[in-house]
């Protein structure tokens, strides 16, 4: 858990000197590409981890993959974060980062799981809701849970908006247990 | 049995599920990260209160001790085994909480207020934070009504007054606890119509078991049932088999059972048996909870655990209709180590220390109460003024007795004067002795010591001045009943009275017969 100082700490800094130089959208795009690359790849995250891999040659691996795809600047903060010996933890200040950024432009990152799929016509409606309640841009992202029965959850930070079967059978079976609703 | 048709069931069903269209639930969430030993370190709760109280699966409560910068420490009140890394927690949006009021009495709750006595549900809607504020210096007055505890030592020398805070203390096996219980017991007189006719008002009681055997519990609540002490007392339970933040949060929800009645203007008294165990409670919580440990492997606010709980105790101003709580807690030393950590803690919190010694137990001074160490610190301003009277010399001989002692086993080498000086201590020590479970009225109290002090008992044998109290108490019931109905009212002996007590002693003395 102490990580977490450390990847809020470089994410942050990593996100005023994009906002100070005025290229967060290549910063953005750069540190999804990162993201993403490093969850498909178990080895190239288990080289980063290692100990045994020395920094320059761990430098020079990121170099080939990346210097053609990103801009200077976020291969120098990639070299920075080596020289550091933080490198492990890139995955995570990456994703810090993108968070930040989402808070930094007032953009809610929520997620709805429903039972079953929506049309687009709802998810709109959903999208027009949700940005009315939380007074922000709403990003949405889906997924499908059976276990549900009905209904969706939508999901923004800690706070769930619960509109499920499950949850709702949930409350019945704790009125039953307390005795609220009784058969007689 | 009812039978249960399954059409009834679909019937509620589709009653309670014909609203879900409007229904749309929102609350806080979190995961459980890591969990073991009842500590469940947990993601995401961003908004969570300290000491919120938060629901994991199963019905599994808990509650939020740490909060960090990125998750929250939790405590759990239930079995950590039906709770899973990765499970979803759930807030409450309540700081943990206890149901107070009159309907508690005669109840046995656990630390949460849940009924444990079988009972049935307690039926109350009032509910109060567990951890409270303590009242500030605007709210509060000196003590100056008297608790009875019903045990002559006790009330003559080291007397306790509504809203003080007194410690008892002492070896294991040296009867903390029956002075304890016997001055709940002594307050059923509190509640009884003489006592309102004569202005004292009822005082409830509020037993906090802690970290205690439960055979041990249920013999408690048994004996204040036989002596009629259940009707308003409160028992708390946290046993030695419950997780530690049970045992933890104990004492201070018996605190707001005892404060609601405070606040209302009655008095109540409380008894944390034992905080030693309550503090070792706290002890493994805090290191589980990975907080630094310092003596005796203690976490640093281990005073602040007692001085908080303590400080509750007070006696209210007469604007705030002059209600009181008083706070009896008990600590357990090791073999009279009273310089230990916990015992030094709570010793300076207190208003007072009544000591009892092992020593003292076994050679048959019971309550083993050692009246040269201990003290009352503010009590004295609430004692009756007759029984203020009659105590200081007590006080005065016993100390003489206990100076002069040691010389003892001289026997007859001794002076006139100081052999009349031990003759004198040994029958009073003798006059103090008292039975488990036999309060004694306070007006029987003054005439019992005003008799040992003037020297009534100095030619009756050491083995007969029990029977001489005990005898001399009925021939007063019974021939000068008028001498204990002016000490109730009156509570203060006039030369008048002294005269008639003093006439009706010497007419005792002549019908007393010693034992051959």
């Amino acid at each position: 858990m102490a990580d977490f100082r450390i990847l809020h700490r470089y994410a942050t800094s990593l996100l005023e000197t994009s906002l100070e130089k005025n290229n967060l959208e290549v910063v953005t795009s750069d540190i999804q590409l990162l993201v993403e690359t490093l969850e498909q790849s178990r080895e190239l995250q288990s080289m980063l981890d290692s100990p045994v891999v020395r920094p320059e040659l761990k430098l020079k691996i990121l170099r080939e993959i990346f210097s053609k795809k990103i801009s200077k600047e976020t291969m120098d903060f990639l070299e920075f974060v080596i020289s550091k010996n933080r490198e492990s933890l890139l995955n995570s200040i990456g994703k810090r980062f993108l968070e930040l950024r989402d808070e930094h432009l007032g953009i809610a990152n929520v997620f709805v799981t429903s039972a079953t799929e929506f049309s687009n016509e709802q998810k709109s409606v959903l999208q027009g809701r949700l940005e009315k309640i939380l007074d922000k841009k709403v990003r949405l992202n889906f997924k499908t849970d059976l276990n549900l029965v009905g209904g969706f959850i939508a999901k923004v930070k800690d706070t769930l908006y619960d509109a499920s079967i499950k949850h709702q059978l949930e409350l019945l079976r704790k009125q039953f247990l307390t005795g609220e609703i009784s058969l007689n | 049995m009812a039978e249960v048709r399954p059409d009834e069931i679909s019937a509620i069903l589709r009653k309670q599920l014909s609203g879900f269209e409007s229904e749309v639930d929102i609350y806080d969430v979190g995961t459980v990260l890591q969990i073991g030993d009842g500590i469940a370190r947990v993601y995401g709760l961003g908004k969570v209160m300290a000491t919120e109280l938060v629901e994991f699966p199963n019905d599994v409560i808990g509650m939020v001790l740490n909060l960090d910068e990125d998750s929250v420490g939790c405590v759990l009140f239930g079995e950590s085994s039906l709770v899973k890394e990765g499970d979803t927690v759930k807030r409450t949006k309540r700081v943990a909480s206890i149901p107070v009021g009159k309907e508690l009495l005669g109840r046995v709750v656990n630390p949460l207020g849940k009924p444990i006595d079988g009972k049935g549900a307690i039926n109350t809607d009032k509910f109060l934070p567990i951890e409270r504020k303590a009242l500030g210096v605007i709210q509060r007055q000196p003590v100056k009504e008297p608790v009875q505890t019903g045990i002559a030592a006790i009330d003559a020398m080291i007397p306790i007054g509504r809203g003080q805070r007194e410690l008892i203390i002492g070896d294991r096996q040296t009867g903390k606890t029956a002075v304890a219980i016997d001055a709940i017991i002594n307050q059923k007189y509190t509640h009884t119509e003489e006592a309102k006719s004569l202005g004292i008002k009822p005082v409830y009681c509020v037993y906090v078991a802690i970290g205690q055997k439960s055979s041990t519990v249920a013999q408690v609540v048994a004996k204040l049932q036989e002596h009629g002490a259940m009707e308003f007392t409160t028992v708390v339970v946290a046993s030695a088999w419950e997780p530690a933040p049970l045992q933890y949060i104990a004492p201070y929800s018996g605190a707001t059972l005892g404060e609601y009645f405070r606040d209302n203007g009655m008095h109540s008294l409380v008894i944390y048996d034992d905080l030693s165990k309550q503090a070792a409670a706290y002890r493994e919580l805090s290191l589980l909870l990975r907080r630094p440990p310092g003596r005796e492997a203690y976490p640093g606010d281990v005073f602040y655990l007692h001085s908080r709980l303590l400080e509750r105790a007070s006696k209210l101003s007469d604007e705030l209709g002059g209600g009181s709580l008083t706070a009896l807690p008990l600590i357990e030393t090791q073999q009279g180590d009273v310089s230990a950590y916990i015992p030094t803690n709570v010793i300076s919190i207190t208003d007072g220390q009544i000591y009892l010694e092992s020593s003292l137990f076994n050679s048959g001074v019971r309550p083993a109460i050692n009246v040269g160490i201990s003290v009352s610190r503010v009590g004295g301003n609430a004692q009756i003024k007759a029984m203020k009277k009659v105590a200081g010399s007590l006080k005065l001989d016993l100390a003489q007795y206990r100076e002069l002692e040691a010389f003892a086993k001289f026997g007859s080498d001794l002076d006139q004067s100081t052999l009349r000086t031990l003759n004198k201590g040994a029958r009073l020590v003798e006059l103090l002795k008292q039975n488990q479970y036999a309060p004694i009225l306070i007006e029987r109290q003054i005439v019992s010591i005003f008799l040992g002090t003037r020297g009534y008992m100095d030619s009756i044998p050491v083995s007969d001045v029990k029977r001489f109290e005990k005898e001399a108490l009925e021939f007063f019931e019974v021939k000068h009943k008028d001498i204990f109905e002016t000490l109730k009212k009156e509570k203060d002996i006039s030369k008048d009275l002294e005269a008639k007590i003093i006439s009706a002693a010497q007419d005792f003395l002549k019908v007393f017969k010693k034992t051959a």
